[in-house]
């Protein structure tokens, strides 16, 4: 067995999880390696001061309000869900009718048309620079990890 | 949906993925059997990877959030501990991408009382309060991977079998990947072991 293989078996051996076979080829080594033998006294203090350690409790009043917590932040979830629904069809329904009563009327001045046609483009243009700006630094950020 | 929710679940022996499933289909006390199972696990899991209790919270109400809105998409003969655990992680990995560099992750550490806290009588409290902030902050310190598997191994004690069923890793990698993360722990809390 490779001097890593015998070294990572360490862990394996302060935690129990070895075969027979693994254990005996480990305390063989152990016997020799004083270096060995010195990890696996820190990996034997080191299990000892977690051990030790808990997390503090966290009151039950706190664990009451929990539950009333989650179920807010659902409802709300939902109520944002409704309103984004809700504004996409009232700016689709309200892109209709301006086109067809405004750009369409005759009645209405050309130049007003252009004035309001380049003030939608314009909000258009800077709209899509704003998004390709948000996704060019999210693709670039190098602590966006990868989901497992 | 959560407002026309019928109440059907009332058994506490039901299985958390027949729980999933009566979520699916807007079961609101199946959510409620739900959270209070799992709230305070996914709250120490929280708070074990990001060291801060408020985000804890945080992460762990939005991964039930998750959870609901996702339930449909559950798949029948999966065991649910291990994908809302995916869910929890996740959202730990986001969280501290947000806090963006490594000073901001060590600033972000929580008030001492909610961390981990040794079992002290008081005389020597002040150095096992010492202590703990230590171990706190050389956790934090680590790679997420490192001290994911810390976490779970000295925090949660679970086996390596456990683990890896988790982790979704060979049980061999667990050992390796659990030697690498201590030697780093150890190298790290050096003046204690």
């Amino acid at each position: 067995m490779s001097e890593n293989n015998i070294n990572v078996l360490l862990s394996g051996y302060i935690d129990g999880e070895l075969t027979p076979q693994e254990r005996q080829d480990f305390e063989n080594r152990l016997k020799s390696d004083p270096e060995l033998q010195k990890e696996l006294e820190k990996f034997n203090k080191l299990k000892e001061i977690t051990g030790a350690m808990k997390y503090a409790d966290i009151p039950d009043s706190v664990w009451e309000g929990y539950w009333a917590s989650v179920y807010k932040r659902m409802e709300r979830g939902i109520g944002w869900i409704l309103m984004s629904l809700s504004a996409v069809l009232f700016l689709a329904v309200g892109c209709y009718y301006l086109f067809l009563d405004f750009f369409l009327n005759p009645e209405i001045s050309i130049v007003l048309k252009i004035a309001v046609g380049a003030g939608l483009l314009g909000l258009i243009v800077m709209l899509v620079s704003l998004i390709r700006e948000h996704l060019f630094a999210y693709n670039r950020d190098r602590y966006r990890e990868v989901k497992r | 949906m959560i407002f026309f929710a019928v109440y059907k679940t009332e058994d506490k022996s039901t299985g958390d993925a027949e729980l999933v499933f009566l979520i699916a289909g807007g079961d609101k006390k199946a959510m409620k059997t739900l959270v209070d199972r799992y709230k305070k696990r996914a709250f120490y899991l929280a708070l074990g990877m990001v060291g801060n209790k408020d985000e804890a919270f945080d992460i762990s109400q939005e991964a039930f959030i998750r959870v609901f809105k996702s339930a449909a998409r559950f798949e029948r003969g999966h065991e649910f501990f291990p994908w809302f655990y995916s869910i929890v992680v996740n959202l730990c990995k986001d969280c501290l991408a947000r806090r963006k560099n490594k000073e901001a992750r060590e600033m972000n550490l929580d008030d001492a009382a909610y961390l981990l806290v040794a079992d002290s009588n008081p005389e020597d409290a002040v150095i096992k309060e010492e202590l703990s902030r230590d171990v706190q902050q050389a956790l934090m310190e680590l790679d997420f991977e490192d001290r994911e598997i810390i976490m779970l191994k000295h925090f949660k004690d679970l086996s390596y079998d456990e683990i890896a069923a988790l982790l979704k890793i060979p049980k061999g990698t667990v050992m390796s990947r659990l030697y690498y993360a201590r030697k780093k722990l150890v190298k790290r809390l050096a003046r204690y072991v």
